[in-house]
């Protein structure tokens, strides 16, 4: 028993440890591939060279995937967060909350590719929207949605009901407690996961490619403007044989930039005012 | 002359399709501490939640009558319920918040907001619970940090901060050793002056201690009720006297 014991602890061990030195070794070895291309240049200068993209920087790429990745996480998280609260506190009837669970599952099923064209089929054929940073977004928010609205249920799900009851039981009606007691209570979590939402957002390129993402193209001036993405310009760079250093570049740059909204939001959720 | 602040006609309350109580008609006097007694299951906690409405958050279904100063309970707006009838539950559930915020939650919903008002509520209601001398230079701290008594005793004060004219307790003093038991059972016997009190309790000698009136309930249904010596000394009903006997060995 103590040996199975033994074992047993030595393969969790083992599993935390490959995980973490693969997440590790991804992170160095684009470290490694990519930083010799990393100069001020390169971060806030636009795509040069002829092929495009073989000289100068990725400022457009940055600033396109910080905007749509902004714009679908405050849609997404908005739409996340009354639809957890929805189910955790006002759904009473159970067959509405599996049928609304049962939709969100399908929905986090579906492949990133398949909402790019469901996105580009809905939102730039049969709206007539132009290929925009708001059709790009829009589309993003509705492959994030599940991943969100999960993650901030089971979040909510965690506070105690006691506390819910607990204030309830003071008068205080339900929405104030859900603004003023829950949600504050659960900033940490809510945080986290409107981080991973984002990060997912802005590693998607299939989406973007269809719906509002260009090969070359300024730091958009509206919504109704396409953009460059770090994604989809990676995707340029190695599919079309352009420029490898470049693209172990922007990879490292997007892998950077995930690092940092994550650590922000988890910076902001332990500011929580508690 | 008795002064009937709180009553119950038939009341009986259901989870789907079963029901938890039977027809419970009995009367809360006013500034008395009425202890309910009996066994576990028996739907004394279920009564309880009964009496503020508390019992709909869990999915129970209230039918009969429960009066609140001559006002039936359900025609009244739930806040004003809810607030008059204040709740404490049986583990201390503070909020995540400072100890001040704890207090100044409820009177800032009501409309507070003046912060020297704030500062004299919370400083009240933290003598009124006892608690005030051990915690006025950590007013900033988490109350999730107080000790299990300390908690207990921070809820009862935020639920003073709404002005309740009773207070429902559901075994208070469960978690708690003897002095924070004492604790409690002091600032009880001194909030009756102002406070309608009833408690649930399993514990029969701290029902002897505090209480003015006992209720004996059984099965979903009230057995027999009277003042707490009769009920201790001589019970009317057989089964009071079973369980009390059985209590005390």
């Amino acid at each position: 028993m103590k040996m199975k014991d033994s074992l047993f602890k030595l393969w969790v061990l083992l599993s935390g440890s490959i995980v973490t030195a693969v997440a590790a070794g991804i992170f160095l070895y684009l470290f490694f591939k990519g930083f010799a291309v990393i100069s001020p240049e390169f971060i806030l200068g636009s795509p040069r060279g002829i092929p495009l993209g073989t000289e100068g920087g990725i400022f457009p790429a940055i600033a396109g995937s910080l905007m749509f990745g902004a714009i679908a996480g405050i849609l997404g998280g908005a739409l996340s967060l009354c639809t957890a609260v929805y189910l955790v506190f006002y759904c009473k009837n159970k067959k509405i909350s599996s049928y609304i669970l049962h939709a969100l599952q399908c929905l986090a099923g579906i492949p990133s590719v398949v909402v790019g064209l469901f996105g580009y089929s809905f939102l730039i054929v049969g709206m007539r929207m132009p290929k925009s940073l708001l059709s790009a977004s829009v589309t993003l928010t509705i492959m994030i949605i599940p991943f969100i609205t999960i993650r901030i249920k089971k979040a909510l799900e965690q506070t105690s009901e006691e506390q819910f009851i607990g204030s309830l039981s003071l008068g205080i009606p339900r929405g104030y407690t859900i603004v003023k007691l829950i949600i504050p209570s659960s900033f940490r979590y809510i945080m986290t996961s409107l981080s991973l939402g984002v990060v997912f957002a802005m590693g998607a390129a299939a989406p973007v490619m269809f719906t509002g993402a260009v090969i070359i193209s300024g730091v958009p001036s509206s919504l109704s403007k396409p953009f460059m993405a770090l994604p989809y310009h990676l995707y340029i760079l190695v599919n079309e044989g352009l420029s490898v250093e470049m693209a172990y570049g922007t990879a490292l740059v997007l892998m950077v930039i995930v690092l940092l909204i994550n650590i922000i939001c988890r910076l902001m959720g332990s500011f929580e005012d508690i | 002359m008795k002064e009937i602040i709180l009553k119950t006609e038939k009341l009986c309350v259901s989870y789907g399709k079963v029901n938890i109580l039977n027809n419970i008609d009995v009367s809360f006097e006013k500034n008395k501490i009425t202890a309910i007694i009996g066994p576990s299951g028996c739907g004394k906690s279920t009564f309880l939640k009964s009496l503020n409405r508390t019992v709909e958050e869990y999915g129970g279904k209230i039918s009969g009558k429960i009066t609140l100063s001559e006002t039936d309970i359900m025609d009244m707006p739930l806040t004003r319920v809810r607030n008059t009838i204040g709740m404490v539950f049986q583990t201390p559930v503070v909020f995540p918040f400072s100890i001040y915020k704890n207090l100044t939650y409820a009177p800032i919903y009501y409309g507070e907001k003046n912060k020297s008002k704030l500062d004299e509520t919370v400083v009240k209601y933290l003598k009124r619970a006892g608690l005030y001398e051990e915690v006025k230079d950590n007013l900033d701290m988490n109350a999730s940090r107080l000790s299990g008594g300390q908690q207990q005793r921070l809820v009862i004060a935020r639920c003073l901060t709404v002005n309740p004219e009773i207070i429902l307790l559901d075994e208070p003093c469960s978690a708690l050793d003897i002095k924070n038991t004492a604790h409690i059972e002091k600032m009880l016997l001194e909030l009756k002056s102002e406070y309608t009190i009833v408690i649930v309790t399993h514990n029969l000698a701290q029902a002897k201690r505090i209480a003015d009136t006992v209720i004996y309930m059984e099965g979903g249904n009230l057995i027999e009720e009277g003042p707490a010596d009769e009920i201790f000394n001589s019970p009317v009903d057989l089964r009071t006297k079973e369980y009390i006997d059985y209590m005390k060995n």
